[in-house]
């Protein structure tokens, strides 16, 4: 009907020129991520394997395996998930359903957003100042996960925040329309609705945590520890200061050892990832809008 | 609902494996500080496991620094140090309530390594610092006034380590100075053991290894000026003769009681100086080790 005129096609070309440029932007995002994984499966898959996971090292670490570092890290993982998840849910709570739209508030979230961008080798000395030192837990895993609970709060609690907003407005209204309180429409009709948001905080926050290395070098975290952590009061080894230590430390070090080590801890991050991706795809099947 | 199910379970999760420890009178002991001495602190944590199961060792490394201020802010039980503690750091130990004790656990002496028939026996350290350093003269044994029977061209093959090995650092630091970088084109070797015997099979070869290391096969250079020089032995670095050789310390806060006592005294034991002698230091008295 109608006949495609210059500009037509022109405008055309040009779409399709961005699409492409867009596309290949894309595709370079993933070559890194691609040339990582194989390097480490190719130099590291060797050495990994059921005793590499489950005995501790021997011979100056040289050879055995890297369970103490392995469990470590979960132990700090969990336990930082368990201070910093109620505390930064509840903030977001706050800040998105119930703080006043006034300068004080203005306030709080430009300090998130400053906590955020602090570098973590000043979140590590803060740590030890108050954690290690001045409340006396001492180098901990209680004193490492603190220090990571505090670096990850922000994260968390922008998250929450955006995922509680992200709920319709007219949700809140209908609820409180029905003479629920506030905390009844907040547990019953906001937080449900959020989840899968909260959720991709903790993800955020498993990743981020779990590969840190500076925060927990001063608070918590040793260089050779033959013991399993049993308390939250005990130092620990942890797989990132590990693989520090096998790749910069330790003399005569087999080559393929910190590619293994790299290999395990990012499998354990995919892993506890995959984890909260798979709760998050179920509870969001289960979203009403 | 679903939050809170998920909440409580992570909780709950937590509680137990939290309640999991047991009781028990095992005891840590913190051990932090020397990068140099860190690997030999963890071969002595990983082999005290045998000694005393109930005595956990937790090592750590980030310098002597590290190390000597965890000890003044009392943190640590032993502190690492590959140099002795300043009277400043002293004092302030003493001023917040620590008594720092001293105690030698062995020598860091790098022993000059050449082929059985190369004629020198003497070399200065700033001879060494000529075949090694960047931009350095000397490239050929002709240059030493010496000629070495079976090396052809007369060309020195310089021997070292990998850039990562706390060997190559103090060599580095004793013999080039801090600044001075090493010559390109030397013959980086992943071992202490692996340099001496590729100077035992290379005529034109010359290496540096912890003395331990020393054997029949090989000549040891005598280090100093002619007539002067100093032949490397456990005896001449832990008299500080030796050029390049250090003492390894470790603090205790006080003299040693209990635990921390029997701990030190098994490094200072035949079984633990043996234990520091295979890492390639020397160790602070003689000992015989299979």
């Amino acid at each position: 009907m109608f006949d495609a005129t210059e500009l037509n096609q022109k405008n055309e070309r040009v779409e399709k020129l961005f699409r492409a440029g867009f596309g290949l932007m894309t595709v370079m995002l993933i070559i890194p991520v691609l040339i990582i994984l194989t390097t480490l499966v190719v130099k590291g898959g060797s050495v990994v394997n059921f005793d590499f996971l489950f005995q501790s090292p021997t011979n100056g670490m040289t050879a055995g395996g890297i369970f103490p570092a392995l469990l470590g890290t979960v132990w700090l993982v969990l336990v930082a998930l368990l201070i910093s998840v109620p505390l930064g849910v509840a903030a977001a709570v706050y800040l998105s359903e119930y703080a006043p739209e006034n300068w004080f508030t203005r306030v709080i979230n430009l300090a998130i957003i400053n906590l955020a961008g602090v570098p973590s080798i000043v979140h590590a000395l803060f740590g030890v100042g108050a954690f290690v030192l001045f409340f006396g837990f001492g180098t901990s895993i209680l004193a490492a996960s603190l220090t990571l609970a505090i670096m990850t709060l922000p994260l968390i609690i922008v998250a929450t925040r955006e995922s509680l907003q992200a709920v319709p407005y007219a949700f809140r209204e209908a609820c409180w329309n029905m003479g629920a309180t506030r905390w009844q429409t907040i547990r019953r009709v906001v937080l449900p609705n959020a989840i899968s948001g909260i959720l991709t905080g903790v993800i955020l926050e498993v990743s981020r945590t779990s590969g840190e290395t500076a925060p927990i070098m001063f608070t918590g975290a040793a260089f050779f520890l033959p013991l399993l952590p049993q308390s939250v009061f005990d130092q620990t080894m942890a797989l990132s200061l590990h693989l520090f230590v096998v790749s910069t430390q330790v003399p005569d070090m087999p080559e393929a050892v910190p590619y293994g080590v790299a290999l395990v801890l990012i499998c354990l991050v995919l892993l506890m990832n995959s984890l909260s991706i798979a709760l998050r795809v179920y509870l969001r099947g289960r979203k009403k809008w | 609902m679903n939050m809170t199910k998920s909440i409580l379970m992570l909780a709950s999760a937590g509680v137990l494996v939290v309640a999991c420890s047991g009781g028990d009178e095992r005891q840590v002991i913190q051990n932090k500080g020397s990068d140099t001495l860190v690997n030999v602190a963890q071969a002595w944590a990983e082999g005290y496991q045998t000694v005393d199961p109930n005595v956990i060792v937790a090592v750590s490394g980030g310098g002597s620094g590290t190390g000597i201020a965890a000890l003044i802010n009392g943190t640590v039980d032993i502190a690492n140090a590959s140099r002795a503690m300043k009277q400043k750091e002293v004092d302030l130990a003493k001023s917040s309530g620590q008594n720092p004790v001293q105690h030698i656990v062995g020598y860091d002496a790098l022993a000059v390594f050449l082929h059985k028939d190369n004629p020198i026996t003497q070399m200065s350290v700033e001879q060494l610092a000529e075949i090694y350093g960047e931009n350095g003269a000397t490239t050929t044994w002709t240059d030493l006034g010496v000629e070495v029977p079976g090396c052809q061209d007369q060309q020195i093959v310089v021997v070292s380590r990998q850039n990562n090995s706390g060997t190559y650092a103090y060599f580095r630091e004793a013999v080039l100075g801090k600044e001075r970088e090493f010559k390109l084109g030397t013959r980086d070797m992943h071992g202490s053991k692996d340099v001496v015997d590729i100077v035992e099979k290379t005529p034109c070869a010359i290496g540096y290894s912890g003395l331990a290391y020393a054997n029949d096969h090989v000549n040891m250079a005598c280090i100093g000026g002619e007539g002067d020089c100093v032949n490397p032995s456990v005896a001449t670095a832990s008299d500080g003769s030796y050029a390049i050789a250090r003492p390894l310390f470790m603090y205790t806060n006080g003299e040693p009681a209990g635990a921390i006592k029997e701990y030190m005294d098994w490094i200072m034991s035949d079984t633990g100086q043996c234990v520091i002698l295979e890492k390639g230091y020397a160790p602070a008295k003689s000992v015989t080790c299979s």
